[in-house]
């Protein structure tokens, strides 16, 4: 007899929570941590329309979640193209764009100083007053207005008769386009949020619960990635450090503060932290210790205070960094790698973190089925016991083969079952 | 000689490096000479790199001290090296589909002040364009970056389509996160660095400069 999807969500949960906590599982999951365009594009959908058709992406990723053998249901992480378009994004480029990219390409990002070097102190002084004015107008062309408005603290604003000044500011034509494009915002997410809504109601009822909702980067990252970009930020770390570590502070406290807010709206007890800045190269680890470390430590465990399963994806090589990691609360974050010395892990961190990952993207593409299941057979033997979850080295590629992506979830079935 | 412009770099301190740089002008240095001191510094910080005691934030920041110092020196400086002092021609940018630029930058950087004559295509490069630089510029090397793994395929593209064109002289580099031995075998390139002073290394070995 089948189970009921009831049953089988909560099988599948537990699966998940007792790789988290050491304690091995009956069946190793294999989990997609994300998915980006590998649905569609076995379906025959460019990345450009499934930029912009959410019902078939959500549908092509459901399809995918039930052939390979998944065990949550992915979070599809194309961004919906018509939100980036509805305010003239200049941060983010997309398939299908005008003078954008090719229909093939997956979306990216646009890394640049949106505060420039000298605009920093200014930034930290009044970080929403300089969003508003001054960062937002740099990240889409319909914002660009904004620019123009000589906005003072909000607060100044606490009486009706000053908000006749607000009136003035907001009735200028630029303005006005930019309130436009912000009710556009609105109405574009709507629809790619319904198209979600509906997606994870269908792997409900199938029984397969959501990988996670929101995604919340650590405060070096906000700085480095969205605003001085690395050689700013690398600048800043030589230049003005201290004027660096008030800006990741200043983004700290939002950072932690969205942890409960995202919680209390989806509701899913696991939260990603995708993580960019802080992996092996990008800096020494005494650098890691003074810039990156500390609130991002933090960060996980302000997660688990709340009852939230942390789930950081360490992109990049991270074999450096273990033995700080080797420091975070035992049996309660969900590590995903990217790149990491295997060995290395299991000696350092193999009694603390459940191993999430790692099944090279080179071997997805450009590897046989076998390859794949020798090396998840690796994984298994070294973590198959404690915590172990089966995926890519972070999502699955586009252009992974499709023989090697079932062979993640064959490779469990000869040797990661117990 | 003293080689305090040398530490300065080495050391990573901008201020002082740059005011040496004033002074050693003022003074009457020989501008060439003053160059000649960097470049030990660079090859100095490159070394750390192959050694695991600097990374990413100590080349850009080396870099940017480099910048500082050319600006001051061009005017000083009686022409650019000719051609025939420099390594070769090589034919850069990040392949079509990828917008990344931060790997692909740092190695234009290294292999500038490593001397060869760097030819930068910039992010999105077409195959075609890549061809067509090589072949009017003389490349003898096309070195091709990306980050996305989706990207990997335009790097195969690149190759045969060299290969078509018949530049058979021209050696063809990769580099970038997701590359491996495995992707050097699949798209057929010559070889790969697996970071920027990697990437010079092979030039120069290509190059028989090594």
């Amino acid at each position: 007899m089948t189970a009921a999807p009831e049953e089988l969500y909560a099988e599948r949960e537990r699966r998940f929570n007792d790789a988290v906590a050491l304690k091995g599982t009956d069946v190793i999951p294999v989990m997609p941590l994300t998915v980006h365009n590998f649905p569609t594009r076995l379906k025959g959908i460019s990345n450009k329309v499934a930029g912009y058709d959410h019902e078939a992406r959500w549908q092509a990723t459901k399809e995918a979640t039930l052939r390979f053998g998944w065990n949550f249901a992915p979070t599809n992480d194309v961004l919906a193209s018509d939100f980036f378009a509805s305010f003239g994004s200049k941060q983010m480029m997309w398939a299908g764009e005008e003078g954008g990219l090719a229909d093939d390409a997956p979306h990216q990002w646009v890394e640049d100083e949106y505060v420039k070097a000298d605009e920093l102190e200014e930034f930290i002084a009044d970080p929403n007053g300089f969003t508003f004015t001054r960062i937002f107008p740099r990240m889409g062309s319909r914002l660009e207005g904004l620019g123009q408005v000589p906005l003072p603290p909000l607060y100044w604003f606490s009486n009706a008769y000053y908000l006749q000044v607000l009136g003035n500011m907001l009735g200028i034509p630029p303005v006005r386009e930019a309130l436009r494009a912000f009710l556009d915002m609105a109405d574009a997410q709507a629809k790619t949020n319904a198209a979600n809504a509906r997606y994870l109601q269908e792997m409900k009822d199938l029984g397969y619960p959501p990988t996670w909702a929101a995604a919340i980067m650590p405060a070096f990252d906000v700085c480095s990635d969205t605003l001085r970009s690395l050689r700013g930020s690398t600048l800043d770390m030589f230049r003005q450090p201290d004027t660096l570590l008030k800006a990741i502070d200043v983004m700290q406290e939002a950072t932690l503060g969205l942890v409960h807010a995202a919680f209390a709206v989806t509701g899913v007890p696991r939260q990603f932290i995708p993580m960019h800045k802080g992996a092996a190269g990008f800096m020494s680890n005494e650098q890691y210790a003074r810039f990156y470390w500390p609130t991002f430590k933090a960060l996980i465990e302000e997660c688990i205070a709340a009852g939230i399963t942390p789930v950081p994806l360490f992109e990049g090589d991270y074999t450096p960094r273990l033995e700080f990691l080797a420091e975070l609360p035992p049996g309660k974050v969900a590590a995903h790698f990217d790149r990491v010395d295997r060995k290395k892990f299991k000696e350092v961190c193999g009694d603390v973190l459940c191993f999430w990952g790692n099944v090279p993207a080179s071997l997805l593409v450009t590897g046989t089925p076998q390859q794949v299941k020798d090396d998840v057979k690796e994984l298994i033997d070294l973590f198959g016991e404690t915590g172990l979850i089966i995926d890519g080295p972070g999502t699955i590629p586009d252009q992974a083969k499709p023989e090697n992506v079932e062979a993640l979830a064959e490779a469990v079935e000869e040797y990661g079952r117990r | 000689m003293t080689q305090e412009l040398t530490q300065a770099i080495v050391e990573l301190r901008e201020a002082d490096a740059l005011a040496m740089v004033d002074r050693k002008l003022a003074e009457g240095v020989d501008p060439v000479a003053i160059l000649a001191e960097c470049k030990t510094a660079m090859d100095t910080i490159g070394d750390k790199f192959a050694a695991g005691e600097a990374f990413i934030p100590e080349l850009i920041m080396a870099g940017e001290i480099m910048s500082g110092v050319s600006a001051r020196l061009k005017p000083h400086l009686q022409s650019t090296p000719a051609d025939d002092d420099k390594l070769g021609v090589v034919v850069i940018g990040t392949v079509q589909g990828d917008i990344h630029d931060i790997g692909k930058d740092i190695v234009v950087t290294m292999l500038d002040i490593a001397g060869f004559d760097v030819v930068d295509l910039g992010v999105d490069v077409k195959v075609d364009e890549f061809v067509t630089a090589a072949r009017e510029k003389g490349a003898k090397i096309i070195a091709m970056s990306c980050l996305l793994t989706s990207a990997i395929d335009s790097m195969k593209k690149v190759v045969a389509a060299a290969r078509e064109a018949g530049l058979n002289d021209t050696k063809l580099m990769i580099g970038g996160a997701p590359i491996t031995e495995q992707v050097v075998a699949y798209t057929g390139a010559d070889g790969y660095g697996k970071d920027a002073v990697e990437a010079v290394e092979l030039a120069r070995q290509w190059i028989g400069e090594a």
